[in-house]
């Protein structure tokens, strides 16, 4: 433990980079992916097999590989973004995917009668969308939004390969100098539970909270 | 008739299907298993620079103390051995052939397994620079070839013999870049290191204002450079030395700026084996094999003659 609080400043500073992260690429997917979803079900050909595309692309890449991809070939293209910036936005349309596959199961438990129904009433399409089926699509689907959050925040341990000093960057050079791998790993591991942990229980409470009584 | 006639073929048929079925399972053994390959004795690779392992020294009988680590891997037959296969000139697996791995590294371990066993019979598992020490502490590999820098932290978990090489770190820079001419021109840069080389200590021993970026390959950092994630790339010498070599866009400025000195991984406190070791070290550097193995792999990028070996044990933690 000595090891770990000696370097404490550090690891701090990493975990804050860890967390930014996860919360900036987590807001960003949320977003993103319910656009997509909307997309998706929408009666418009050209958006579905658009978003159709989009969700297969990310979830068929994996994310090593498009971080990479994103950090020494979109440079080759000229477009040089410093690399944490590179990272969340990658972690964000990645996740994105998974985020819009969630939501779209959800809209799938929004009855067909209630979207003729609010038609029927002389709602827009994008009022029906906003009003009707979202609110109910995205209350259903919290449990497993909170799973692609848990992912996306392990994921940002992946973007120590392309050079972000993020929490698995930094124990990875503190264990260089100390040569202790199981004590600092197994303290790495930790903080990451916790986060998952954190994450998993905040979903809980919001899923409780946001239940559609029947 | 024809019924005996087809007794009498039905060894031979037995004997083709038992070939097929033996090649089948070398072939799936080669390529099944190429993530820890196995080194066998004549491979292409070892007839090719056959130089390094003409007259290679074997251990005599009573060298092999009983209940030592090495009566152990001679009853194995077969050394394990932690180093890398995407390390060039040092220990590089050839994508092609995956039993084939060259470098100085990998000839030195193979060069140890023929010591202890009689013939290069090396099994190797690919380390992560953060496992090192946990690999050799559980026993799942009996040596460490990975440039692995004898510290005395280190050797507070390890084992090391040796050194069995001296290296440094340099700059390299883009090939218009003037400004820069070595590590003392790096205050306040962006500076390119590889994850988990002693880079990523040194640089900042010697110039705290510098700003650190790590990338997980050497090609990886060569690329970012090139790309100007950052203003140099300090990386082993040798290995900036084969890269400028290759890739007129950068270029090695200035001189070496650390002494890196390699050890030899072992199990801590395994004294036996250390001493059996360095005494190996010794035969091997007079008989010519370690500078053989060194113009087989480092040597080619460089022009200088045979270094003079580091005196075993000159460093503090070997």
């Amino acid at each position: 433990m000595d090891i770990l609080i000696e370097n404490l400043e550090l690891l701090l500073q990493a975990l804050g980079t860890t967390l930014m992260m996860a919360v900036v690429a987590g807001i960003g997917s949320l977003i993103l992916g319910v656009l997509v979803t909307v997309a998706r079900v929408s009666p418009i050909p050209v958006l579905r097999a658009a978003a159709f595309c989009y969700t297969q692309f990310f979830i068929n890449v994996p994310l090593l590989a498009l971080l990479i991809l994103a950090v020494f070939a979109l440079p080759d293209a000229g477009l040089l973004l410093p690399l944490t910036p590179t990272a969340i936005i990658v972690l964000t349309v990645y996740e994105a995917a998974y985020v819009a596959e969630a939501v779209r199961s959800g809209v799938n438990t929004v009855g067909v009668g209630q979207i003729e129904a609010s038609r029927a009433l002389g709602l827009s399409l994008g009022q029906s969308l906003r009003l009707v089926v979202i609110p109910q699509a995205l209350r259903a689907v919290v449990q497993p939004l909170g799973n692609v959050m848990i992912a996306l925040a392990m994921n940002t341990a992946l973007a120590a390969a392309v050079g972000v000093v993020e929490l698995t960057s930094r124990v990875n050079k503190v264990n260089l100098v100390h040569a202790q791998p199981i004590e600092i790993f197994t303290g790495a591991g930790l903080v990451y539970m916790a986060i998952a942990l954190a994450i998993g229980l905040a979903t809980g409470w919001v899923e409780r909270k946001v239940a559609i009584v029947r | 008739m024809p019924v005996t006639s087809m007794r009498s073929k039905l060894p031979v048929a037995g004997a083709l299907l038992a070939a097929f079925a033996l090649t089948l399972g070398a072939c799936s053994s080669g390529s099944g298993s190429s993530a820890v390959p196995q080194e066998n004795a004549g491979s292409g690779a070892d007839a090719e620079n056959s130089a390094v392992f003409a007259d290679a020294p074997v251990a005599d009988d009573e060298l092999i103390l009983p209940g030592s680590t090495m009566e152990a891997i001679r009853e194995r037959g077969k050394l394990v051995v932690a180093e890398a296969l995407d390390a060039p000139l040092l220990s590089q697996q050839d994508p092609a052939n995956p039993d084939s791995v060259t470098g100085f590294d990998a000839d030195l371990a193979k060069l140890l397994a023929i010591y202890i066993l009689g013939e290069p019979n090396v099994e190797i598992v690919p380390p992560a620079s953060e496992t090192r020490e946990a690999l050799l502490a559980n026993g799942t590999v009996d040596v460490v070839f990975n440039t692995y820098t004898i510290t005395e932290e280190r050797a507070e978990q390890v084992s090391f013999a040796g050194p069995y090489f001296s290296s440094g770190l340099a700059v390299a820079v883009k090939s218009d870049n003037d400004d820069i001419k070595g590590i003392e021109d790096l205050g306040g840069k962006t500076v390119i290191v590889g994850a988990n080389t002693p880079a990523v200590t040194a640089v900042p021993e010697e110039q705290p204002t510098a700003t650190l970026v790590d990338f997980a390959t050497d090609p990886q950092a060569v690329q970012a450079l090139i790309q100007g994630r950052g203003d140099a790339y300090v990386q082993d010498y040798t290995l900036l030395a084969s890269n400028a070599a290759a890739n007129d866009q950068i270029k090695v400025v200035g001189q070496p700026f650390t002494t890196e000195p390699y050890g030899i991984g072992l199990k801590h406190g395994d004294t036996d084996f250390k001493e059996f070791i360095n005494e190996w070290l010794l035969k091997i550097q007079e008989g010519g094999q370690w500078g053989e193995a060194w113009k087989a792999s480092l040597g080619t990028v460089v022009e200088s003659d045979i270094p003079t070996p580091p005196a075993i044990g000159s460093v503090p933690g070997s």
